[in-house]
């Protein structure tokens, strides 16, 4: 019997579109408050910063910077090139898509944004996000 | 080949109470098992295991690789294969603790899975051990288990199930 990570990833979307109410509420409210961190550490960078940018986060988002490790050269080559879609990671698992209108608990959780931040921007990029990145992104992420 | 369809449930596999347990079990035929993919026991670690390795791949069975292969793995979790796969220290201890207690060198390995690993050999791939190596050995013969093949083969999930249930002999 062949197995279907496809089928797996439906279902999982579907266990996630029937969350209960009361938990769809407070995502929104916990994904600002991780951006509004950002915009203040943003804002203590560049006295000048007047917010953050869903166009340059998709560019970010859509970048091979050529400058991170050989096998991850973007973050299409896992996440592809249209955070609505499902990813996969290199050794097979899926990853349920970017976009929040997708995935509804995507960065409420400070600790996973800071970790996966922290990894996947020293893979891609070879260095750590900024602040304004990492605010770019997820307005990204928000706007599809 | 007939494919063949085998359930095991996380402890069933884990073995535990039953050191030497005969899932795992040399020289048998070369049959798909399944492979556990969550925590289903309230051993230290092996929710912080079974929840952070599993975010990228399947959260192998910590009797594939000897202790020291797990201590030398988590230690260097900012440059595991090619991924920055780092955590905090306190649940990159967990983990460890959980799977060096738990490692093909403990209680709940087997004899067979040591056999012909030298003292100083310390395998970061559990497809590198040889115990892995005689299970897959038709894999190997046909020259699937190297270069590129080899990170296929590490997939487990390709021929033992995504979900640890459901498995393909051939």
């Amino acid at each position: 019997m062949i197995s279907c990570p496809q089928a797996f990833a439906v279902v999982g979307i579907l266990l996630i579109s029937t969350a209960g109410p009361g938990e769809a509420q407070g995502l929104p409210s916990a994904r600002k408050a991780i951006l509004d961190g950002y915009a203040a550490a943003a804002k203590q960078n560049d006295p000048t910063f007047h917010g953050f940018s869903a166009a340059a986060g998709q560019a970010f988002f859509l970048a091979h910077p050529g400058v991170g490790q050989p096998e991850t050269p973007s973050c299409s080559a896992c996440h592809t090139t249209s955070p609505l879609n499902v990813g996969r990671t290199r050794a097979g698992k899926d990853i349920a898509p970017m976009a929040v209108s997708r995935t509804p608990d995507r960065f409420t959780d400070t600790t996973k944004v800071e970790r996966w931040f922290t990894r996947n921007c020293r893979t891609v990029y070879g260095r750590l996000c900024t602040p304004q990145e990492k605010g770019n992104f997820i307005a990204f992420m928000a706007s599809l | 080949m007939t494919a063949r369809l085998v359930r095991f449930g996380f402890l069933a596999l884990l073995g535990v109470g039953m050191p030497g347990a005969c899932s795992l079990a040399e020289d048998g035929p070369e049959v798909a098992v399944a492979i556990p993919v969550a925590a289903t026991s309230a051993a230290p670690g092996e929710a912080a295991m079974a929840k952070e390795c599993s975010a990228c791949h399947i959260a192998y069975d910590p009797r594939f690789l000897p202790a020291r292969s797990w201590v030398a793995l988590t230690a260097r979790l900012t440059s595991h294969f090619g991924e920055d796969a780092s955590l905090d220290p306190s649940t990159t201890r967990a983990i460890e603790g959980y799977l060096t207690a738990h490692a093909a060198d403990s209680r709940y390995g087997s004899s067979g899975m040591m056999r012909g690993l030298s003292s100083s050999n310390v395998p970061l791939r559990i497809t590198d051990t040889p115990w892995w190596r005689r299970q897959h050995r038709r894999l190997v013969a046909r020259g699937e288990a190297s270069g590129d093949g080899i990170r296929a083969a590490a997939k487990c999930q390709t021929c033992h199930g995504a979900n640890g249930s459901m498995i393909d002999d051939d």
